[in-house]
């Protein structure tokens, strides 16, 4: 178990880090590579007015229309959001070993507010695989790797609430949590969990030409 | 004046049994969290002495170190001070903070020679 526990949180962890870093540059300036040679007209009206009202108001629950007619939705994906940035980043166990290996340390969260919000992202991807079984607008549009992302996204949660409550099986859940973790982290860059960085890009872009282009109050 | 001795002699002896009772280390089982305001982790298991005889570890200054100018002094040894003497809540310089001081020295040694806890609810356990 000790060599086990020091690949995983050593050279993986690492390995983990840089492709989750290295990986959101490379995506970031490949978009604007992109951008740059297919559609360099979008740059003539990109406008930071348009794009901040777009942001802010798709960033404050129920600041636009879709989030005031989805009010259950709205509060469960914002639920799940906050407690699934933060959670992980201002975790005390998570501080503490940052602390160790890498000097340095910030202000961590109570770990019984922690504790309820990985309860929160498990109850919220529950929602989402309903949501997806369920609606039929839903469904639709809903592919196997759909299934595969909220997996990814949950099983940090469900590991690290099962280790933190130390139910059974410990060490296998710290590992496999650590693995969840790394696994996460790598598919944050190279599949739909790039909404986390491109999805401000997507509302600058609808924002500026609902704003300079069609001249329409929507964002 | 009689009565004065005794009484002086009762204090001491009395005293002299808290002070042997309270630092027994026989009889650690955890290690004591008392300086923590708001202690968010379970005590640390740790029997001092059962620890001792299966890590083999003879004198007391391997763990209860003594730092001088971040230089570790040769034969000396600090187990008559609590950790928290020198050891503040938060890290100053290169002076770990006592957390990180106890996961350094305990989790460092047992990464070190493969043995012992080294997972978070391996030492605070529910």
């Amino acid at each position: 178990m000790h060599d086990i526990y020091s690949f995983v949180s050593g050279p993986l962890a690492w390995v983990a880090f840089i492709a989750f870093f290295a990986g959101i540059m490379y995506r970031l300036i490949d978009m604007i590579v992109q951008v740059i040679k297919k559609e360099p007209f979008i740059f003539t009206y990109m406008s930071l007015k348009y794009s901040l009202r777009s942001i802010i108001h798709w960033i404050t629950p129920f600041g636009t229309l879709n989030w005031r007619r989805n009010p259950i939705l709205t509060i469960v994906t914002f639920a799940f959001h906050i407690s699934l940035i933060l959670s992980p980043i201002f975790l005390l166990s998570h501080v503490t070993l940052w602390d160790e290996a890498w000097n340095i340390s910030w202000w961590t969260l109570p770990d019984g507010v922690a504790d309820i919000m990985a309860l929160i992202v498990i109850a919220g991807s529950l929602f989402f695989l309903i949501r997806r079984l369920t609606q039929r607008e839903v469904k639709f549009v809903t592919s196997t790797s759909d299934y595969v992302i909220l997996a990814i996204v949950a099983a940090p949660f469900v590991t690290g609430f099962l280790a933190y409550h130390q139910f059974f099986g410990y060490p296998i859940f710290v590992i496999l949590h650590i693995l969840a973790g790394e696994i996460m982290l790598v598919a944050i860059p190279f599949t739909r969990l790039s909404h986390m960085i491109f999805s401000l890009f997507t509302r600058a872009y609808m924002g500026s030409e609902f704003g300079v282009i069609r001249k329409s109050k929507d964002y | 004046m009689k009565k004065g001795i005794i009484a002086i002699v009762a204090v001491l002896f009395v005293s002299a049994f808290l002070l042997i009772t309270a630092h027994s280390q026989e009889d650690m089982k955890v290690v004591d969290r008392s300086v923590f305001k708001n202690p968010q982790k379970f005590s640390s298991v740790f029997k001092h002495e059962e620890h001792n005889e299966k890590a083999k570890i003879e004198e007391c200054n391997e763990c209860h170190h003594v730092y001088e100018d971040g230089k570790l002094v040769d034969g000396e040894s600090s187990e008559d001070r609590r950790c928290s003497d020198c050891h503040k809540l938060e890290s100053s310089g290169r002076e770990p903070s006592l957390v990180k001081a106890y996961h350094t020295n305990c989790k460092g040694c047992h990464q070190k020679n493969k043995k012992g806890p080294v997972m978070c609810g391996e030492c605070h356990v529910r």
